[in-house]
This record gives structure tokens, C-alpha cells and sequence, in this order.
């Protein structure tokens, strides 16, 4: 029986060496990869996310944690078969168009492929036409859209218009978020959530998708 | 006789007495948002800003990025238009980094966002530091002094805006927030060095201030306390300190930019010796209420702002603005070491006319001491 706690714990120190030793350890002892990364590395990444939504973590802690999460699982990847590695579910992001701010965004990707989200960044400057086709294409449980300045907010409102008149609205969960961004104005352009910070994200999509 | 805008904005940031509650408003995001698209209000088609606050009747507050520039020894600084971005990259004997930027007026920006950072790799530390050492500040007043001269008694300039504390510049412009934590984490010599070499030129800047006729200069700031309080005690309060005493000793009051979340940076703030804080922008738009605020710092720190710009959008009514801003008056009352001012800007779609509003409600309120 592997005690992951140590591995937890490293990854909550966003102690990269340590956690890509352990997890070598783990597999060299024959733990299914499937448990090093709910057990261990994931389970990490919660506390993390709940830690920084409680005020204890900064983003410094949580850009250390992500990318010592996203260098662990490629460690893991070429072990298993892509239908062995569990997906929490699918998300689609993208700063909005006429934005290029891209910091909070990148951040909720990192965090929420650490948990498990099948995560497709759109990069920044998206226009609502572009969300659309990926959510067409992708058919994703969530759409989340970022911005950071006032003028782009809109461009949240245009693409959940955009998603209607493509008859799509209802297939996918659509969230915002963004220094500007008040869960008064997510109501009033008829998101389905809201996050204030990367942390909240991972708690967010995981009620969304019913995990 | 009345106080002048002018008069009262910079008798509060140095937290004397004024005789009416000051009022500093910031509308650039609006004006050149509109004036890029042909949407400006047919009473204001041709206007200059200066002169819409005017009309208004509200203080002006206008932006000036820096009263000097950069001119480099030893090395080439080369820039190429590649729409719509502008790569600048600087060509040194032990290497060369180059800068991604793009300016959007048509945003309502005034200044470019950086795409793409000079700092790559571990290897462009060398050709960072070669550029730091090889900097000269030299002084560029003129632009800045005709902004004051049209402004006159009806406002300010602030100036200043490229000061960030040394490591908040390498942060911000050269390596870019998330790459700046990486590598303080993994390779904390290097960028200790580059700070070292960082700060050598802000205080070539800072002296610059100093002789200058800036009366409130900005240190700048944009701070988040997600992102900034893990180094704020360390690198920015230490420098924010010997700035402001040094401005200090020139007859100056500082001020820096804190339109973002504040609620843990609140307490550390103290520790700057900073005059005022700029842009404060409360609830909605951040967690922290002006009262709070107030209850924290006292009289020890005069703050401009306390109008988040989301208050000015349509998606607020009439009603609920005057709702807001009447709060805000009881929040601050009796008012003193506050000025009135936008978190942080006018937004695109933002209602000028509750520009006027607010000195309506300032005439009918804000005589001194406030009694709300």
C-alpha cells in the first residue's frame, strides 16, 4: 500500500524534484498511475486550489504547483492508454476578443488540467464566431472566457449570444471570469458561472460536470 | 475664494485641509475608445479630454507615462513594425532579447501591452544585465510640461508611470509575471542580480523626479494581492521607502496606482511611507469596501478613487449610482485625505454624464467637514 500523502504534500510545496521522484518511486513500486494522480498529484492540487481560495497560497504557490503537477504527468502519460487516464471532462478557454491579457487564463488551464479537465486553450483574443467552432468541434462541458479590461467585457455577452443563435447554448456550461468580471454582471449576460479566482475555478468545474 | 481642482487635490494628497472634497477624474479609456471609433457624444465631437472634464465640471486627471528616456552605451536598440505588433530588440555584445509589444487605442489603451517578453531562457540573463549596465536616464520634460500648462489649475498630470520598484519592473516588462516566479524560484541568484542592477537605474529616474516640477509623482503599482504580497515585504516596500523618503526630502508627496485587489497588500502598505493611493477601486470591483479601507489606514494614507468603473456602466442605474456615491460619502465622512476619483478609469460604454453627477452630488455633500 503507497502512503501518497508525501506526494500530496510535495506538490503542495510545488517541489518539482521531489514530486517527479516520487512518482517514479510509486510506479517503480507498481501503484496504479491511475491512483499516483487522484491519490497524489491531483489531491495536491485541490488543496492547493483550496488553500489560495481561503487566502493562506498565493499565485506564485499555485503556478508552482500546476507546472509541478503538468511535469509529473509526463512522466506518467506514456505509461497508460489515453482511454486509462481519467477525465474529469472537457473545457474550453480563451481570453475574449479585442483582449490579450492572459495570465488568469492560463492559470485556471494549468489548474484545471492538473484536476483532470481535458483543457483546450484558445489563447487570447478570441472572437465569439472562434468559441463557437470549438465548441462545435470539441463539444466541451464547459466553456470558460476570461477578460481583463472593461471594454472586451461584452464580447462574454456576444458569445453566449453567438452560442444561441448556433442552437448550442444548451450543450455546453459557459463561465466567466476576469479582474472586472462581478458575478452581478455573469448573471445579467446569462453565464452559468462565475469564478473571482483560479482557485474557485477547479471547485466551480467540478460542481458543473457533477464530479 | 474657492479652492482650485488643482489646489484641493494636492492639498489632500498632503493631508491638509480643503474646502470642498476633491475630485480627480480619469476618463482616457472612454475618450480614446471614442475618438478611435467616431462615437463620441455630438456635443464633444473634436473636444480635447481636458476640456470635456471641464465641461463636466469635474478635476482633471491626465496621464503622462514618463518625463524622461532611455538611451543606451555600447549596444543597438533596433525596432520593426510587424502589424500589429512592434518588436523592439536590443543587439549587445554578449547577445541580443527582443520585446513583442502591440498598442490598441481602438481599446481605449493608451499605452502598448507587452505580447512577448525579452526574457526567454536562462541564457538571456547575461545580455539583461549587460542592458541594465549600460542605461543611461536622461532627462524629457517638454511634452510633460505642456500637458501642465493646458491642465493648469484644473487638475493634475501624473507622471511617473514606468517607475515600478526594480524587481516589479523585471517582473512586469522583462520576464513576464508567471515566467518572473518560475525563475525566482528556480534560479533566485540570477534575478537578485538583475534587481541589483534594476534599481542603479530607477534611482537615475527617481532623481530626475526629484528636480522636476512633479508635484505628486507616481511609483506606479497595478498590484494584485494574489500576485504581489509573497514579494511585496521583501522587494517593493524597501524600494517604495527610499523613494519616497527621497521625494520627500524634494518637497514632494508619492503616490502609486492601486486599482486592484488590496485586501492583503492593505496592511503592508503602511510600511512604504507612500503619500497616496491612487485609483483605489472598492467593492464590486475588488473585495475590500472604502470603509475598511479607511478603518485600516486612518489618516495615514490619503486615497484617490473610491468610484469602481463598473458604477458608471449602464448595467447600474441612475439611481443606483447616486445610491453608491452617497454611501461612499458616508463611508469617508467627515472627507478629509480623500479625493474622489475612478477605479480606475471611465469605462467604453460608461455614462460621462455621471461625470457631472458626481460634482453635483459633491456641491449638494461634500463641504467641509462632510456631515452625511
Amino acid at each position: 500500500m503507497i502512503d501518497y500523502s508525501a506526494l500530496k504534500k510535495a506538490v503542495i510545496d510545488g517541489d518539482d524534484e521531489r514530486t517527479a521522484q516520487l512518482v517514479k518511486e510509486a510506479i517503480e513500486q507498481h501503484a496504479d498511475p491511475a491512483d499516483i494522480v487522484t491519490l497524489g498529484l491531483q489531491a495536491g492540487l485541490v488543496t492547493v486550489g483550496e488553500k489560495f481560495s481561503s487566502g493562506e497560497f498565493f499565485i506564485p504557490e499555485m503556478l508552482l504547483a500546476a507546472r509541478t503537477v503538468t511535469r509529473s504527468l509526463d512522466i506518467i502519460r506514456p505509461l497508460v492508454s489515453d482511454s486509462d487516464m481519467i477525465t474529469a471532462g472537457k473545457v474550453v478557454i480563451g481570453t475574449v476578443v479585442g483582449d490579450l491579457h492572459d495570465i488568469g487564463k492560463n492559470l485556471v488551464g494549468m489548474l484545471l488540467g492538473g484536476v483532470g479537465f481535458d483543457v483546450l486553450d484558445l489563447g487570447t483574443d478570441v472572437y465569439p464566431k472562434r468559441f463557437v467552432t470549438a465548441v462545435m468541434e470539441h463539444k466541451p462541458d464547459i466553456l470558460g472566457m476570461s477578460a481583463l479590461i472593461t471594454t472586451t467585457m461584452p464580447a462574454m455577452e456576444a458569445t453566449i449570444q453567438a452560442l444561441e443563435s448556433a442552437n448550442i447554448r444548451r450543450q455546453v456550461k459557459v463561465i466567466v471570469g476576469g479582474a472586472p468580471v462581478t458575478q452581478h454582471f455573469a448573471d445579467q449576460i446569462g453565464a452559468d458561472g462565475y469564478c473571482s479566482n483560479g482557485g474557485s475555478a477547479i471547485e466551480l468545474c467540478n460542481r458543473l460536470v457533477g464530479r | 475664494m474657492a479652492m482650485s481642482h488643482k489646489a484641493r487635490i494636492l492639498a489632500a494628497a498632503h493631508r491638509q485641509a480643503v474646502d470642498k472634497l476633491p475630485f480627480g477624474a480619469r476618463i482616457d479609456v472612454w475618450y480614446n475608445y471614442h475618438c478611435a471609433h467616431g462615437t463620441l457624444p455630438e456635443k464633444y465631437e473634436g473636444w480635447n479630454m481636458v476640456d470635456i472634464l471641464r465641461d463636466q465640471g469635474a478635476g482633471v486627471q491626465v496621464r503622462h507615462m514618463r518625463i524622461w528616456k532611455l538611451e543606451y552605451d555600447n549596444l543597438e536598440v533596433v525596432t520593426r513594425e510587424d502589424p500589429p505588433y512592434t518588436i523592439t530588440e536590443w543587439r549587445t555584445p554578449v547577445g541580443a532579447v527582443s520585446l513583442k509589444t502591440v498598442f490598441r487605442p481602438e481599446e481605449g489603451s493608451w499605452i502598448v501591452y507587452e505580447v512577448d517578453h525579452p526574457f526567454k531562457s536562462k541564457e538571456d540573463y547575461p545580455v539583461i544585465e549587460y542592458i541594465f549596465q549600460n542605461t543611461r536616464v536622461v532627462p524629457d520634460l517638454s511634452e510633460y510640461q505642456q500637458k501642465e500648462k493646458m491642465v493648469g489649475e484644473d487638475g493634475i498630470v501624473i507622471t511617473g508611470m514606468d517607475m515600478y520598484s526594480p524587481m516589479q519592473q523585471i517582473m512586469r516588462y522583462w520576464l513576464g509575471y508567471e515566467r518572473f516566479f518560475y525563475e525566482l524560484h528556480d534560479h533566485p541568484v540570477q534575478v537578485g542580480q538583475l534587481y541589483e542592477l534594476q534599481k542603479e537605474v530607477a534611482k537615475k529616474k527617481l532623481e530626475i523626479l526629484g528636480e522636476s516640477s512633479v508635484e505628486i509623482p507616481m511609483l506606479c503599482a497595478n498590484w494584485s494581492d494574489e500576485f504581489h504580497t509573497p514579494v511585496f515585504a521583501k522587494y517593493f516596500s524597501p524600494w517604495l521607502r527610499e523613494a519616497s523618503d527621497y521625494l520627500h526630502s524634494k518637497g514632494k508627496v508619492t503616490q502609486v496606482h492601486s486599482d486592484g485587489e488590496m485586501r492583503r497588500l492593505i496592511p503592508l502598505f503602511l510600511e512604504t511611507g507612500v503619500d497616496v493611493a491612487e485609483a483605489w477601486t472598492p467593492m464590486p470591483m475588488t473585495s475590500v469596501t472604502t470603509g475598511e479601507l479607511r478603518k485600516a489606514w486612518g489618516d495615514k494614507v490619503t486615497v484617490w478613487g473610491g468610484i469602481p468603473a463598473v458604477l458608471f456602466e449602464p448595467q447600474y442605474t441612475d439611481q443606483e449610482f447616486d445610491t453608491y456615491v452617497i454611501d461612499l460619502f458616508k463611508q469617508i465622512a467627515p472627507g478629509y485625505n480623500f479625493i474622489i476619483g475612478m477605479g480606475d478609469n471611465l469605462p467604453f460604454d460608461g455614462r460621462i454624464e455621471r461625470v457631472g453627477r458626481i460634482v453635483e452630488l459633491i456641491d449638494k455633500y461634500g463641504s467641509m467637514p462632510m456631515k452625511l
